[in-house]
């Protein structure tokens, strides 16, 4: 029984590994130089695929994640910077093909928020602290 | 005092909970994105005539007349659907409509065209799918209406419907004017 055990331990956790490194980029994508392909994977993470909105366009195999992994590759080899690349997505599909939402106007509230209930919070835990203190005095 | 504060969470979860219900109710499709391109003018590119043995410059060839910009393909299904409405919308009101042959085979292109009819009054050819990126393009069909100033004013993704197909007409009259 153990050992049926362990083999199913071993193979859950093999088969994470696995899928970790699976990856949609296909081998005739690849760039020569590693150093630019590196560049290519990297912004690849950063860029989500429109089709699969969950997902960056590095881990989705839908049609137009290839096209745009392509496009950045071309991009890379023409010369553009990292940052020229990602003002070309973002020209055309939005903040939303980001990750990574900027921080601007429009997203204000996105970054900030979460601070703001993080400052209610502490304070609404105070508050009872205190009243539970007075509490215990009066008794 | 105090059972105020003690009502206020459940008053605000319910409030929470109508939004949530509100946007469930409403004909809305969460994943549909706005257009970056709204209000900006055509994107310039150099392209091929699907019949022709010509290039198409933009934005060279808009402006003058409202024009629509379709992005179809013979492999998408709701393009087929939506193609009688193109032809409606070229047939009754005389609309320019560009179609833009999306990463597709151009011969099947032609054929398709032939047997269906064609309401474009251009058809270009992406075979790399650059024109698409260029216009922000991420499922088809996509359909543009730009303004007689070369300006897009308007996105539809998805097909034009019979459900859809009088709100499109208006939208188009309204940027007409």
């Amino acid at each position: 029984m153990q050992r049926i055990l362990l083999v199913i331990l071993v193979y859950l956790m093999t088969s994470q590994i696995v899928t970790k490194n699976c990856y949609s980029v296909e081998p005739d994508e690849f760039l020569q130089n590693p150093k630019k392909e590196l560049r290519a994977r990297n912004i690849s993470k950063n860029v989500r695929c429109l089709v699969c909105q969950n997902q960056s366009i590095d881990e989705s195999s839908a049609p137009l994640a290839k096209d745009l992994r392509i496009l950045i590759r071309r991009k890379i080899e023409h010369g553009n910077s990292d940052e020229e690349i990602y003002n070309f997505l973002t020209e055309r599909y939005g903040d939303f093909i980001l990750l990574n939402p900027p921080f601007k106007i429009s997203t204000l509230f996105l970054w900030i928020l979460p601070f703001v209930f993080l400052a209610i919070g502490i304070f609404v835990i105070f508050l009872h602290n205190n009243k539970s203190k007075k509490l215990d005095y009066n008794k | 005092m105090k059972k105020k504060i003690l009502i206020s969470p459940i008053i605000v979860f319910f409030l929470i909970l109508l939004v949530f219900f509100y946007l469930l109710i409403i004909d809305r499709n969460p994943s549909e994105l706005p257009s970056v391109l709204i209000n900006k003018k055509v994107p310039a590119f150099k392209a091929k005539l699907l019949f022709e043995n010509k290039t198409f410059i933009s934005p060279g060839e808009f402006g003058n007349e409202t024009t629509i910009v379709n992005f179809f393909a013979t492999w998408c299904k709701p393009c087929l659907d939506e193609h009688p409405y193109l032809k409606k919308l070229s047939n009754e009101r005389g609309l320019k409509i560009i179609g833009i042959n999306y990463k597709d085979d151009s011969k099947r292109a032609i054929k398709w065209l032939e047997k269906l009819g064609n309401p474009y009054s251009n058809v270009l050819v992406d075979p790399n799918a650059r024109l698409g990126i260029d216009w922000g393009v991420y499922g088809l069909p996509e359909t543009f209406i730009v303004n007689s100033n070369g300006v897009i004013k308007y996105r539809l993704v998805g097909p034009i419907t019979k459900k859809n197909y009088d709100a499109f007409v208006l939208k188009v009259k309204k940027i007409e004017k």
